[in-house]
């Protein structure tokens, strides 16, 4: 079974080596700018840095792919609307349907647009683990815990909850297999009768997982943790001169889209 | 019970590999294995060693790569097979896992009905089942299946499979995580199956259990057979156990310290000490 949730893929590339907190920043300012202007020339620095970002990650583009194919119809009903509700001057017309030259390049730009954001995203959850990006996230929310966020806790939860999603996937599988055992048909009957057939599944996951979640939390506690009080990492976060590299030419290029 | 004859179980040169990512990780290789019916098999060998993987192709729950399993002579895609199939019952590893019902009445009925039996037919192999696990009607139909004990509850699930009125057993590791006390009625219902004709194969690493229960064992290592056929502690049969990181059966060893034939070793407790006194 193979789940596309948070993918990672492991590697030593220059990317995969950055604070994952450089990370987060360089993907959320490239992402908020590619909103404000809307311009081709500026989406085209941005492809170009996501195309720089693809190759030094060294990731496999099928993986890129793989994270773009959940959204492509986003895409396309993007690109259809703007052809078709743009208004503008027709050099194509087939009844109440007219396209028009400013209708294409609108609809070029919002999907191409859409489809550079899904890569910048792509190039960071792809190089980052996620346990440095719940890490990372989890420093830069620090200034809500003055707001009594909790963020620190709330960044372990996400962590365990990833951690355990593999685990819960091999559970699903043997409970699945144990009830096809006994007769139970997961693929056959209409939409209400499968529903009913996930019963027998979804009880006794739910009986594991509260179970498995009982000891991790004893397990926990026996090993001193304790909610809301500072604790040291085993992998520190460090930051060093490459981090502000990167940062600088995020902010170079975020300045040469915006003047260009 | 009805229609507990048992089936003959073979499989020819089986062979499973688990597929992860581009990976390919092979769990049962060319494994030949015949279980006549009403015979009782154990299958031994160290974690790993692919006992799981093998039941699941036995009940046909995974597709083996190559290699055929043969259910009374019948073989894939004949007529008839999947009838067959059915009549092969498994119990899952912490079979207990797999309970869902609200009362244990509703939780054995649900193979059945899956099945499509009438409901009178339903409710006596429940009550038949349920009898035959020793948990009776009477005093647990009505209970909620969390609600009874771990051993009760590995026996409930038992008792869930043997509704459907198997004629070969399939278990994998039946004792694991089961206090002394529960252990022995568990075994104590095995033997009642075994007696009663049913084919049964079992998989753990409790040598003595399995000693008690199989007239023959299977060792499996890496996925092949190491060994197979009787006992055959006459002949290095305790050196092949070792050799799998398993031990000999306790009864067995007192028989060899005590320098009596270990072909004549006692299955139970109470065997030897008739034999002794």
């Amino acid at each position: 079974m193979r789940m596309a949730i948070a993918q990672y893929y492991p590697g030593s590339s220059v990317l995969h080596h950055f604070d994952p907190r450089a990370k987060i920043v360089a993907v959320t300012v490239v992402a908020v700018a590619l909103f404000t202007r809307d311009a081709f020339r500026a989406l085209a620095v941005y492809a170009a840095l996501a195309a720089i970002g693809l190759v030094l990650s060294r990731v496999p583009p099928v993986w890129f792919w793989r994270g773009l194919r959940p959204v492509l119809w986003l895409i396309v009903l993007t690109f259809i609307a703007q052809v078709l509700f743009v208004p503008g001057e027709a050099f194509f017309r087939l009844g109440p349907i007219g396209l028009s030259w400013r209708g294409l390049e609108l609809a070029g730009y919002l999907s191409l647009r859409l489809v550079v954001l899904v890569l910048v995203g792509s190039l960071l959850t792809l190089t980052t683990s996620p346990i440095s990006l719940t890490d990372g996230l989890a420093w830069l929310t620090r200034p809500l815990r003055a707001l009594r966020v909790p963020t620190e806790e709330l960044a372990l939860m996400v962590t365990i909850a990833l951690r355990f999603i593999p685990t819960l996937l091999v559970e699903l599988e043997a409970i699945m297999r144990a009830q096809r055992a006994r007769g139970a048909d997961f693929s056959h009957g209409g939409p209400v009768r499968r529903a009913r057939s996930l019963v027998p599944v979804l009880v006794p996951l739910f009986v594991v997982s509260f179970r498995r979640a009982d000891d991790l939390a004893l397990a926990m506690e026996a090993r001193c943790y304790v909610p809301g009080v500072r604790r040291s990492r085993l992998h520190p976060l460090r930051s060093g001169w490459a981090d502000a590299v990167l940062l600088a030419l995020v902010a170079a290029a975020v300045l040469a889209a915006s003047l260009i | 019970m009805s229609g507990l004859a048992g089936i003959h179980v073979a499989c020819r040169a089986l062979s499973f590999a688990y597929v992860e990512g581009d990976r390919s990780i092979p769990a049962v290789n060319e494994v030949w294995l015949e279980a006549a019916p009403g015979s009782s098999t154990a299958l031994l060998g160290p974690s790993g060693s692919g006992k799981s993987t093998l039941l699941l192709l036995l009940r046909g729950l995974l597709e083996a790569d190559a290699g055929t399993v043969e259910l009374d002579g019948v073989a894939p895609g004949a007529a008839g097979y999947p009838a067959l199939q059915r009549s092969v019952g498994l119990v899952f590893q912490q079979a207990e896992r797999q309970l869902f019902a609200a009362s244990a009445r509703d939780d054995v009925a649900f193979g059945p009905r899956q099945l499509g039996w009438p409901e009178s037919d339903v409710e006596q192999a429940v009550a038949e089942s349920l009898e035959r696990v020793g948990l009776p009607m009477q005093r647990f139909g009505e209970r909620h299946p969390y609600s009874l004990s771990g051993g009760e509850q590995r026996r409930l699930a038992l008792a869930g499979v043997l509704a459907m009125r198997p004629r070969a057993l399939l278990l994998d590791e039946p004792f694991v995580s089961l206090d002394p006390g529960a252990r022995r009625v568990l075994a104590a219902v095995l033997d009642g199956l075994r007696d009663a004709g049913l084919t049964l194969i079992l998989a753990t690493h409790d040598v003595d259990q399995a000693w008690a229960l199989c007239d023959g064992r299977i060792v499996l290592a890496g996925g092949r057979v190491a060994a197979a056929g009787g006992w055959e502690f006459e002949a290095g049969g305790e050196e092949t156990l070792r050799a799998h990181c398993l031990r000999t059966p306790s009864l067995v060893e007192l028989w060899r310290r005590l320098g009596r034939p270990v072909a004549e070793a006692p299955r139970t407790p109470a065997a030897a000490a008739e034999a002794l006194l």
